[in-house]
């Protein structure tokens, strides 16, 4: 081998050795389901759909609580921590590794009035019924029981999002996601066969669709609150997470793109993306022990009224 | 010759592109000293109460007087008398959590040790140290209300001692129990001594204080059975429980 031939060698090496170390994020793609009048799941805002919402739902859909309200009225942050240093440490290079601890990046979601494009929800009849219920509940101070005050596992899109971080853990079979609230759990398994059974979150399997982790959840034990305020899905549904790590101005994230497929309670697919940040300061979890409380006899607030079932 | 020099030169600039990389790694590395205790695992023999070694537990007269006070109201089935674990689904604190009859299964990365439990969800965190301070009060001894009241499962410490890894735990209620019936206080210390007996075999070796309650320090060892490395199945303990609007499941839905 010449000296050009090793000089050759040793940089083609050198390159491939940075890209492996560093990885790269590749471009997310919404996954398919039934379709959307006019487009695809997931697609663009397609024109003729009406933007506006119906009429009887909510329509705000960050944290309007007295606190927040104040908060962005006095010009101050409402993501309630502070930045990372910039000696924090970082997340794995590798992109399929998504290990460490994690905090939901945007405003707290009470209740989703529209999917990422800002398209409103497409009911059902029985959908907008069940959401109209629980929105008008809460409205009217006669809020309905749900397994956040039973301190049952919550389902996932709420789990993810309150102001609670979580860690996720990786091995060749399986992704888990802990929760520092209600000590909730997702776990992820990568190969089919060793799916969990049902349970109040589903069953979830996961695949890798380059660096981003597909993963598909059914066989729910109950319909979901999928935020405080009563935006709903059946226990019908399928939901799909699209989770993939991200980058962005030196700041670390996990991008989650979810994608609801209700017949039950919508007529068509819908997406809704959030980010959750990086946060290796939150690795110590507080003590979630609500059983303490809800298990008590009228442990369960005595002014949340059973919600009928359907 | 120069073309010797050439090929060290250059395999020398990959050695060190290589070593940058590395350098960008150390947080997914485990101290080299650790040993690997990951895994799934299964109490070895399924129990209520812990065993002391060397005779009885030591107790002082209070801690006498509370352990037959909760003898008779487990005899009477009076269980949130004293053990909200049964009668609430709360969290049975720690050491009881590690008499769980269900699969644990042990995390190990840079600066934390996680032990996730089967039953009801539950999960343990040993500071190694070397953790980037906490914020938002989820540091080493909890939140402030952590602090005065306690918390039924605190944040442990840890450290390798060989191929031990010894762990420190303090800072509890006064709510949860040493196992089914032994009483404890706040001032409750434990010292747990966890380490691989052969590569199938994980025992915990614990030392349990609480001048109060005990006359002097007494052990127990547990140990666990290494299990296949399968997903738990969602354990929610409330739902053995009748509660008020119980079962939340109504059909359709």
């Amino acid at each position: 081998m010449d000296r050009q031939a090793i000089r050759s060698a040793g940089s083609k090496f050198a390159v491939i050795a940075l890209l492996v170390c560093m990885g790269s994020a590749l471009a997310q793609q919404i996954p398919g389901g039934r379709g959307r009048a006019g487009g695809p799941p997931g697609g663009p805002p397609v024109a003729g759909i009406p933007q506006a919402g119906g009429g009887d739902l909510p329509t705000e859909n960050t944290d309007d609580s007295a606190e927040m309200r104040a908060r962005r009225a006095a010009g101050l942050a409402t993501g309630g921590v502070p930045p990372l240093p910039d000696n924090a440490p970082q997340p794995s290079p590798d992109p399929r590794n998504f290990e460490g601890t994690w905090y939901h990046a945007d405003s707290l979601v009470t209740f989703i009035a529209r999917d990422m494009f800002g398209i409103p929800l497409p009911y059902t009849p029985e959908g907008r019924k069940v959401t109209k219920r629980r929105a008008d509940g809460i409205k009217n101070g006669t809020p309905y029981v749900n397994a956040s005050a039973y301190c049952i596992p919550v389902g996932q899109f709420w789990q993810f999002d309150l102001n609670m971080p979580f860690q996720i853990f990786q091995s060749k079979d399986m992704v888990e996601l802990q929760f520092q609230e209600f000590h909730g759990l997702i776990s992820i398994a990568l190969d089919p066969a060793k799916a969990p059974p049902p349970g109040y979150m589903g069953s979830s399997v996961g695949h890798w669709d380059g660096n981003t982790l597909v993963v598909e959840t059914s066989g729910f034990k109950e319909g979901l609150w999928l935020t405080t305020r009563g935006s709903s899905m059946s226990r019908d549904a399928k939901l799909t997470q699209r989770i993939r790590k991200m980058t962005t101005g030196g700041k670390w994230y996990l991008e989650v793109i979810y994608t609801v497929d209700d017949p039950t309670y919508y007529t068509q697919a819908w997406s809704f993306a959030r980010r959750y940040a990086w946060r290796p300061d939150m690795t110590l979890f507080k003590e979630y022990n609500c059983e303490l409380s809800t298990g008590a006899e009228g442990g369960v607030d005595p002014s949340l009224v059973p919600e009928p079932a359907d | 010759m120069i073309m010797e020099r050439a090929r060290f030169s250059y395999l020398h600039a990959v050695a060190l592109q290589l070593a940058v990389c590395a350098a960008l790694l150390p947080l997914r590395t485990i101290a080299a000293d650790a040993v690997n205790l990951e895994g799934t695992w299964r109490i070895a023999a399924p129990q209520s109460s812990f065993k002391p070694e060397g005779g009885p537990v030591p107790f002082t007269a209070e801690g006498r007087k509370r352990y037959q006070q909760n003898k008779r109201a487990q005899a009477k089935g009076d269980f949130d008398d004293y053990d909200y674990a049964t009668s609430r689904c709360a969290s049975p604190g720690l050491p009881r959590l590690m008499l769980t009859a269900g699969r644990l299964r042990v995390w190990q990365r840079p600066g934390i040790v996680t032990i996730r439990f089967e039953t009801n969800r539950l999960f343990r965190q040993i500071d190694m140290g070397g953790l980037m301070p906490q914020t938002s009060g989820n540091g080493p001894g909890g939140t402030d209300e952590a602090a005065l009241v306690g918390r039924a499962i605190p944040i442990s410490k840890g450290k390798w001692e060989g191929n031990t890894l010894v762990v420190t735990t303090g800072g509890f209620p006064d709510n949860t129990l040493v196992d089914d019936l032994v009483p404890h206080g706040y001032d409750m210390k434990l010292t747990e001594r966890i380490r691989l007996r052969d590569q199938d075999t994980l025992e915990d070796r614990i030392t349990i204080e609480d001048p109060e309650f005990f006359t002097k320090p007494w052990q127990t060892v547990v140990s666990y059975k290494r299990q296949p490395d399968e997903i738990f199945p969602e354990s929610v303990c409330l739902d053995r429980l009748k509660l008020d609007h119980w079962p939340p499941s109504r059909k359709g839905r």
